[in-house]
């Protein structure tokens, strides 16, 4: 039998087991200024340099995966910090490829 | 030669004597039972896996099968299939009894090509689909396949859509249970998905969308069949399987046993045995008082129904909420209640998920709704509302109200917030809702409460803590008790732990299915 720990509802601890898993975005929601590759695969073209200005919705490379040229959009606003990636580059899932800042 | 026709003697005719044809259909049916032929046979052995035939016959009462089809064969040419011949077209299919009641049955059979689904494949489990449908009796599927054959392209497209199209259409007709004993990948997966309940076995379960190849391939993640669709997984990750058994004899146990519970369609009520009492009745000091502790709801539950007998579902996920079958004075309930032991019997979005089909299974099939409460909320944080739990938890809600079943309700310990309204509250359409002595309806807790309620007198007093403990003992007096939700008839009556089964059985004589004056609709649109 598990160990109980002590689980906060409305600033009541509650003695109980809480499963493995149960609680994983420790950080908060994700840093939208990362983007990440969502899926392993090849970098096939970058379409912006650093210091360009992109906005919400900009294609800003095409990742070839599952036999598509996927497009990695901006889901926010902002100018290019770094591009840490280059066209031909084989990535793994969750890879940071650019930052916004 | 004879000049004339009418001339030749019955004796002169080449054709076989009728003794001869009777030994002729009987050596090819032998040979037809046999599937995949001996060594296949052996081999399937070896694999520590029963035969199709071998299941068949250890699942339904002795000769009670009527097996249909025994010589159906494809009729594909392409790819070499006009030179094979398939026994049965790989899949077993018919009628029969188990524990006297008539079922449909089809069991697969990976002896013969990979008990892969071709067109007269299907074509066989569609009959005897159709054959439950009417005579409204429960569809038992015996699942051990390869998936799609794929020499015969979109005919075995054609055939899974037309199971899977009669799942639908027999769910909430007749109970449809699918045991998976082998490999059940692909499109497969979905009639199993599309049935009530779904059977699995450590070590020869499979089941899975994309296969470990495919992952591999596409995304560079390596995992193992087990690791991504066996039975562990399935029923303690996934919430895909329902029953989980060591051995397939365990499984056709557990079926049989989930038969007893279940009426044949949903036209019926289900079948009432003799009454018997807990072996363990509950006392009334079963739970701890004080609210933060945790105890096994389990505890609670056998020790209120007929001998102590509670078959629970989907054991091993979202542990937090338990349901499962049992009986009241003979007749078979639904049990719904919070865990306390985990997650301190929140809600959330797997428990959510896990309650409303269940609740819905049981208003489909005439199986009045138990439900047990001691719930804090929901359970907080990014995760849960990334995930979904808005629209995950609207689906209690909907079950419990659109239900017409008796519902009968006990409210343990804690119920509080939306949690409370959830778990079948009167507000939801309870026939009876009880409460123990010991039970907390309110908002939310002492301790959240008093905080936003007294927060100015916390915040400006010379001691803050001495004056929130104060705060929240006022409040912890004024409203962690039944009585309130009592004055206003939220609460029909306060029972003793001790006279709760006496209280359910009466409230369950006094219950029978509702008629709503329902505002005609095609159907409601369930949050999903």
């Amino acid at each position: 039998m598990s160990e109980f720990e002590y689980l906060n509802i409305d600033e009541t601890l509650y003695e109980t087991e809480i499963p493995a898993g149960t609680f994983t975005a420790s950080d908060g929601p994700p840093d939208r200024r990362q983007v990440r590759a969502f899926i392993p695969g090849i970098i096939h073209e970058i379409r912006v340099g650093e210091g360009g200005r992109v906005e919400t919705g900009d294609v800003l490379l095409l990742l070839e995966a599952m036999k598509m040229y996927n497009e990695v959009t901006a889901i926010q606003s902002g100018r290019v910090e770094k591009v840490l990636v280059e066209a031909g580059d084989i990535v793994e899932k969750n890879q940071l490829l650019l930052t916004l800042d | 030669m004879s000049e004339n026709r009418h001339d030749r003697s019955p004796r002169d005719q080449e054709s076989p004597s009728l003794g001869a044809r009777i030994r002729d259909f009987l050596i090819q049916a032998a040979s037809l039972m046999k599937g995949g032929g001996s060594e296949a046979l052996d081999r399937q052995r070896s694999k520590g896996k029963m035969t199709a035939r071998e299941r068949v016959e250890y699942l339904l009462d002795s000769d009670s099968f009527l097996e249909l089809d025994l010589f159906v064969e494809h009729t594909a040419r392409d790819f070499g299939m006009d030179k094979k011949k398939l026994a049965g077209d790989g899949v077993i299919t018919g009628f029969g009894r188990i524990g006297t009641r008539p079922v449909a049955l089809y069991a697969q059979d990976f002896t013969v090509a990979g008990g892969s689904l071709g067109m007269m494949h299907a074509g066989k489990i569609v009959k005897v689909m159709d054959g439950a449908r009417d005579r409204l009796i429960p569809l038992i599927g015996i699942n051990d396949s390869g998936g799609a054959r794929i020499q015969e392209g979109i005919d075995s497209l054609r055939g899974y859509g037309d199971i899977f199209f009669r799942n639908t259409l027999l769910s909430g007709v007749v109970p449809q249970l699918s045991v998976i004993l082998g490999p059940c990948a692909g499109g497969a997966v979905y009639s199993p998905a599309l049935t009530d309940f779904v059977f699995v076995v450590d070590g020869v379960s499979n089941m899975f969308i994309t296969g470990p190849q495919v992952i591999k391939t596409v995304l560079g993640e390596e995992v193992t069949p087990e690791e991504l669709g066996g039975a562990r997984v399935q029923t303690t990750v996934t919430g895909n399987a329902h029953f989980y058994a060591r051995t397939e004899h365990e499984a056709f146990d557990q079926v049989a046993r989930l038969l007893t519970f279940l009426p044949a369609n949903s036209r019926q009520m289900p079948p009432a045995v003799h009454w018997r009492p807990p072996a363990r009745p509950i006392t009334n000091d079963i739970i701890p008082p004080e609210r933060r502790r945790a105890f096994d709801v389990v505890d609670v539950i056998r020790g209120i129904v007929d001998d102590s007998d509670f078959l629970e579902v989907q054991a091993g996920w979202a542990r937090n909420i338990v349901i499962g079958f049992a009986r009241l004075d003979g007749r078979t309930v639904g049990i719904v209640a919070n865990q306390p032991r985990i997650l301190a019997g929140v809600l959330d979005v797997d428990s959510s998920d896990k309650a409303a089909r269940f609740i819905r299974f049981c208003d489909a099939f005439n199986i009045p709704l138990v439900t047990f409460v001691d719930t804090p909320g929901y359970l907080p944080g990014v995760d849960q509302e990334y995930a979904g739990v808005i629209r995950h938890g609207a689906k209690i809600l909907y079950a419990y109200s659109e239900a017409t079943v008796p519902k009968l309700t006990v409210i343990m310990r804690k119920a509080y917030g939306g949690a409370y309204i959830a778990m079948c509250s009167r507000h939801l359409g309870a026939n009876f809702l009880f409460a123990w002595p010991g039970a907390e309806i309110a908002v939310m807790g002492p301790e959240g409460a008093a905080n936003i309620i007294f927060r100015r007198e916390i915040e400006a007093s010379a001691d803050p803590d001495a004056t929130r403990a104060e705060k929240v003992r006022e409040y912890e007096e004024k409203f962690a008790n039944p009585y309130v939700g009592a004055s206003k008839g939220y609460v029909d009556a306060i029972v003793e732990p001790e006279k709760t089964r006496e209280a359910l059985i009466r409230g369950l004589n006094l219950s029978r299915n509702r008629e709503y004056g329902k505002v005609e609709r095609r159907h409601g649109n369930m949050p999903l």
